[in-house]
């Protein structure tokens, strides 16, 4: 029997700076290229990021308002779907980057939180069925936080961005176990900063080793690319750079992804 | 009152039902001969009814046996946020996590969703509904089972 296609996607690490959010935002603008209708959320209330890489510096209304129940989820939706050339649409909900708000968001007790949950989960209907989206896709704060474990089950699969760090494989390992088996998550690794993958025979062998370690399928392998640094984050790469290997790489997870070969 | 007990109380709750609960729509016993003649379905189904809820009662007093209380939940609104999922045990979270994708259900829809039995997932809810995590509310002859009513977006 054939499963589901994955239409929430979480992007999740165990630590900080391991390409979350720059895979989210390739990611979602190489689904809108593909012609499908996106949404890109920022669920890292504790340190947001998205609006500096859309550049939109005013949002009507933040995630953070959604959450709270103050604001209708189309309130917060931007439709960015002219600044990328394609037949897709692009739209974001942004995280609120004010420390005002970051500090209201740090203080929710559990009740909120159950409650962010029940209207991250409404997203669902709301977006998927009533909308017409293709994918939502939630970029979501490192390791065990609130809103990422509420981004975590809220979607059907978790993309999990890692790098060969000592302390970030133990804990990316810990975290699969006790974490994404718990909620019977569909799971795919996405190794970056890679700095010897380019022989074919060097691509085997990292796709065993992280199987072997993880458990779970790798659906992406990312060296690490100057270029990347060089952009800092001054221009979304796949939208910009066509034809760099990058972009040749997110378009292959993509694929991978909506043709449901993530298992 | 043991589990052992329980069950043979409920053993004998068909004829403890047809003496002195279901009444005729006047509000008066129903005789052996209206049972006969007049509305033999409508008095089964009254019966099913009186059953079912007789059957919930149990399964929320055999909880409250097994967790060594007897009078209110200890957390009568406890949150049924994500850490809480996590420390749930495997056959509870499954059930919790369910009724919170579905926002508000009953126990057969729960049951669709999960592929156990009805039966099972009514004790689950039960359990959690004892556990403060979720709330119930009869409707009819359903009983809905939800974590919040303000989640919904």
């Amino acid at each position: 029997m054939k499963t589901k296609v994955s239409k929430i996607i979480a992007v999740h690490s165990y630590k900080g700076g391991t390409g979350k959010t720059l895979l989210s935002v390739n990611l979602a603008v190489t689904f809108a290229k593909h012609g499908k209708k996106v949404c890109l959320f920022d669920l890292d209330f504790r340190a947001p990021s998205l609006f500096a890489t859309v550049k939109v510096e005013n949002a009507k209304c933040w995630l953070n308002d959604y959450l709270n129940g103050t604001c209708n989820i189309n309130k917060v939706l931007i439709d960015l779907s002219s600044s990328i050339q394609s037949n897709g649409k692009f739209f974001v909900g942004l995280a609120n980057p004010t420390t005002e708000a970051i500090r209201d968001i740090s203080a929710k007790d559990r009740k909120w939180e159950m409650r962010a949950l029940g209207r991250l989960l409404s997203l669902r209907n709301t977006l998927l069925k009533d909308q017409e989206f293709d994918y939502l896709i939630l970029d979501t704060s490192p390791g065990l936080q609130y809103s990422s474990i509420n981004a975590i089950v809220t979607a059907d699969f978790v993309v999990v961005a890692t790098t060969g760090d000592r302390s970030d494989v133990n804990g990316t390992r810990r975290m699969l176990r006790e974490l994404y088996n718990l909620f019977e998550k569909k799971t795919g690794l996405v190794l970056n900063k890679v700095l010897d993958s380019t022989s074919k025979s060097k691509k085997n062998e990292m796709h065993d080793r992280v199987k072997a370690v993880y458990q779970v399928p790798l659906i992406g392998l990312v060296p690490c690319f100057c270029e990347i640094l060089r952009a800092e984050g001054n221009f979304i790469f796949v939208q910009d750079k066509p034809d760099h290997p990058f972009t040749k790489i997110l378009d292959e997870i993509a694929k991978k992804i909506e043709a449901d070969e993530v298992n | 009152m043991n589990n052992y007990q329980c069950f043979v109380r409920l053993n004998k709750l068909p004829m403890f039902i047809s003496t002195v609960h279901v009444k005729n729509t006047r509000g008066k016993p129903v005789t052996k001969e209206e049972i006969m003649s007049k509305k033999p379905l409508h008095i089964l189904e009254k019966i099913k009814e009186n059953l079912e809820k007789l059957n919930e009662k149990m399964e929320i007093m055999i909880e409250l046996q097994k967790h060594g209380r007897k009078e209110t939940p200890p957390f009568p609104d406890a949150s049924l946020d994500v850490m809480t999922l996590l420390s749930l045990p495997d056959h509870l979270r499954k059930t919790a996590m369910t009724i919170c994708r579905c926002g508000r259900a009953t126990a057969e829809e729960i049951a669709q969703h999960t592929t156990r039995a009805r039966a099972v997932e009514s004790a689950y809810l039960n359990q959690l509904v004892i556990m403060g995590y979720l709330k119930k509310e009869r409707k009819g002859r359903k009983a809905y089972f939800y974590a919040d009513r303000d989640s919904q977006g």
